[in-house]
């Protein structure tokens, strides 16, 4: 099963999958903007020392082969073809990287991921959405690295510079940039040239999407934090284009503020994190957003709102419509995944099944969206097993067996769905969180032991052998792991491993739930068990 | 005062008619002589000068009545500004139709340009259903519109194989599609909520079906005045 990453988790390759050979996809999108997705291959300094481990649009692979550009394909935006054992040794790094083209921020982009695909199934897949980025240009998603052996690191690192900006971090010397960068991309709107702008001066070069950075003047715009924050506050509408007292006369073309020029420590990150108080990083304007010699702010008069700025009154000239937009192009990021195994998360809310003859799946009834293919559903008279937790929990838990040749589309009220495959293990889940399993998998019903609880007990329902069940819970679920004293909401719990006994003892607290809709109590079930077992509770009660 | 937390949600600048902020709010930007439809009660926020009326009585009675469900209304904006929409927190999905139609099931969708027609086409192959609350409004033109989705929605090609949808799960679906209904044979059957009447509908042909993962209930709808 795909492992899930966080901004920030690590993990071995190797620990991954024992390929080498692995199949990156990135997807990342936004309304009417495009991306450039690259891989830059730094040496152990994270330098781009080497131009050609630059892999991007114009330069598909790398010398050896080791990294290529395969293209959009398979639901991915933009996807490389990463063979671990043929990268030289002087690489040490590899950054992919996502950027804007054109005008736009990262805050804008819907969910997206970085996926690892090996033989054919994905091991690891690290999603984002723009929820975590403002006004950054660029992100760089996540690396792989050598540290004794190959290390995947999700990073999620947003960056207010755009693709010239990205190289010009990774490539060391702004004069050193001219041969690196612009040769590789003739884009229309590179910057035209990489000479600082003087401190305070309106000349605005236009087109660039990212005026170079320079040090000096970098330091020396960031307004102090606390006061731009407080002219920020009643706007939500526009970037933020705030000098403090007028003071200081706003830079036409400012440029990307949070990061530390070329040549900074490289270790523990060569920019701050756009959220770093220090550098005033979310205050300043997003380069491609500000107005290009738009309203200039003449000194002590108030601050001026970009996006507020324009006159309404027909006036506004509406973009033209961007290429993504078409009706075709919308599907396309929303079409199927590629063909995993029997059973796909196509996303985070949906699951596919892939069926054929004689391998049938239970569903909960009514969780059947769409299927495609030759399939049958017919109502699961699930014997003791239906009526118990029908009974018993108040939960009916009616069943279908969908059989045939085809896929079938499951979802619940757009409940998170989590695939669980066991390997001849055993999985407890409570009846609620059950969405679909696969029949050969042996169910039984356990009653959690304990006096004295109402309504009969608490039933849980174990499964065991080899497949899959397909776990809903209503929000993220958190996943504990079982320590001495663990307890939990029964009515939040969702599955717990087997090796973790639930318990509900005479001391068992009850409350009366504040709902006035529900009429059982609620349950406190405390958990048991040998380092290494979990549970997973849901947000969400009953 | 600190609100970075704050900041990292603030609205971004895009010029563009419609555009998504965190795939759950609609941003349109209004401008003078292009009008816009949307789901009465589904505007969270506006600014600049913004105007907001009943629909045009041709209408009232037939496209109003799909899209909003009982007692709901469509309501036409015009102005000035930028509009923001947004419905129960659902997924909005934006497409630009250039002089095509698309296929709509009626309370997905939140809202349109005005300068897109709007009508009621029978399904052919599903009368038999009519009762079912099933309706195919047809939106045809060039302009925006956008629809809201419970969750991610997924988007299956019905060129590959016959695609059988829940039809409270259905959102949108490309025009020229062949649809039929499926009744599950089988007298146990049970699939859909609730109700023995089970069936899906089936898409043939050169297109496309959207389709959410959740059975839409009607519910939220009726909350509104």
């Amino acid at each position: 099963m795909a492992r899930e990453f966080q901004r920030g988790h690590k993990a071995k390759i190797s620990d991954l999958t024992a390929g080498t050979d692995l199949y990156v996809g990135v997807q990342i999108s936004a309304p009417g903007l495009t991306f450039d997705i690259s891989c830059f291959g730094l040496d152990a300094d994270e330098r781009l020392s080497d131009d050609r481990y630059f892999v991007f649009f114009n330069q598909p692979k790398t010398p050896e082969e080791a990294i290529q550009l395969l293209g959009s394909q398979a639901g991915d935006t933009e996807s490389f073809r990463v063979t671990l054992d043929k990268i030289p040794p002087q690489i040490q790094k590899l950054s992919f990287t996502a950027t804007i083209d054109g005008n736009g921020q990262m805050s804008q982009i819907s969910p997206g991921y970085l996926r690892i695909v090996a033989g054919g199934e994905e091991v690891a897949r690290y999603p984002f959405d723009g929820s975590e980025f403002s006004t950054e240009r660029a992100v760089m998603l996540g690396d792989f690295y050598l540290k004794d052996v190959w290390r995947f690191a999700a990073v999620g690192q947003g960056f207010d510079g755009g693709l010239d900006a990205l190289l010009k971090n990774f490539g060391g010397e702004v004069a050193e940039e001219e041969p690196a960068a612009p040769p590789q991309q003739p884009r229309a709107d590179a910057a035209p040239g990489f000479a600082p702008p003087a401190f305070g001066a309106p000349a605005a070069p236009a087109p660039a999407p990212v005026p170079a950075p320079s040090p000096a003047p970098s330091q020396a715009y960031a307004p102090p934090a606390p006061s731009p924050s407080v002219h920020a506050a009643p706007t939500i509408a526009a970037p933020l284009h705030t000098p403090p007292g007028g003071t200081v006369p706003p830079p036409a073309a400012p440029p990307a503020g949070p990061f530390t020029p070329p040549g900074a420590p490289p270790q523990g990150g060569p920019f701050t994190p756009p959220g770093a108080p220090p550098q005033g990083g979310p205050f300043t304007p997003p380069p491609g957003a500000a107005p290009q010699g738009g309203p200039f702010t003449p000194p002590g008069a108030p601050a001026v709102f970009p996006g507020q700025g324009q006159p309404f009154g027909g006036g506004t000239q509406l973009a033209p419509v961007p290429p993504e937009a078409g009706l075709r192009v919308v599907l396309t990021k929303y079409s199927e995944a590629p063909v995993g195994d029997r059973w796909t998360e196509q996303n985070p809310q949906m699951v596919r099944a892939t069926l054929t003859k004689g391998a049938n799946i239970l569903a909960k009834q009514g969780s059947m969206v769409a299927y495609q293919g030759d399939i049958d559903f017919a109502h699961k008279g699930s014997g003791l097993l239906g009526k118990l937790t029908g009974q018993l929990t108040g939960q009916g838990m009616a069943l279908m067996r969908c059989s045939g040749d085809g896929e079938v589309f499951l979802a619940d009220e757009g409940s998170r769905l989590f695939v669980i495959r066991l390997q001849n293990e055993q999985l407890y889940t409570s009846a609620r969180g059950v969405l679909a399993f696969d029949e050969a998998l042996d169910t039984e019903i356990r009653r959690i032991e304990g006096a004295g609880l109402p309504g009969g007990g608490l039933f849980s329902m174990l499964f065991s052998g080899t497949g899959a069940v397909v776990v809903k819970t209503r929000g993220v679920p958190v996943v504990l792991p079982v320590g001495p004293a663990t307890y939990v909401d029964g009515n939040a719990v969702i599955a717990w491993s087997a090796g973790a006994q639930a318990v509900t003892t005479t001391s068992l607290r009850l409350r009366r739930s504040g709902y006035a809709r529900q009429t059982q109590e609620a349950i406190n079930l405390q958990f048991r068990g040998a380092p290494g077992n979990f549970v997973v509770v849901q947000p969400f009660e009953v | 005062m600190d609100l970075q937390t704050l900041h990292a949600h603030r609205s971004a600048a895009t010029g563009v008619r419609m555009s998504v902020h965190s795939s759950k709010t609609l941003k349109v930007t209004m401008v003078t002589g292009q009008d816009l439809l949307a789901k009465a009660g589904s505007m969270i926020a506006y600014d600049g000068f913004v105007q907001f009326d009943a629909a045009p009585a041709s209408l009232r009675r037939s496209a109003e009545e799909m899209v909003t469900g009982e007692g709901g209304k469509l309501m036409l904006c015009r102005g000035d500004g930028d509009l923001y929409l947004a419905d129960y927190g659902g997924d909005v999905l934006i497409v630009h139709l250039n002089n095509e139609a698309l296929s709509v099931n009626g309370p997905t969708l939140l809202a349109c340009d005005a300068s897109l027609q709007l009508t009621i086409e029978p399904v052919k192959g599903l009368a038999k259903l009519s009762g079912s609350g099933l309706t195919n409004l047809v939106v045809r033109g060039t302009g925006w519109v956008a629809l809201v989705s419970r969750g991610v929605p997924i988007s299956l090609d019905c060129a590959e194989r016959e695609t059988y949808v829940d039809p409270d799960a259905l959102i949108a679906w490309t025009d020229g599609l062949d649809m039929k209904a499926r009744r599950t044979i089988k007298a146990s059957a049970l699939i859909g909520r609730g109700s023995g009447e089970a069936f899906q509908i089936g898409f043939k042909g050169q297109g496309f079906v959207v389709v959410q993962p959740s059975e839409d209930t009607g519910d939220r709808f009726k909350v509104r005045g």
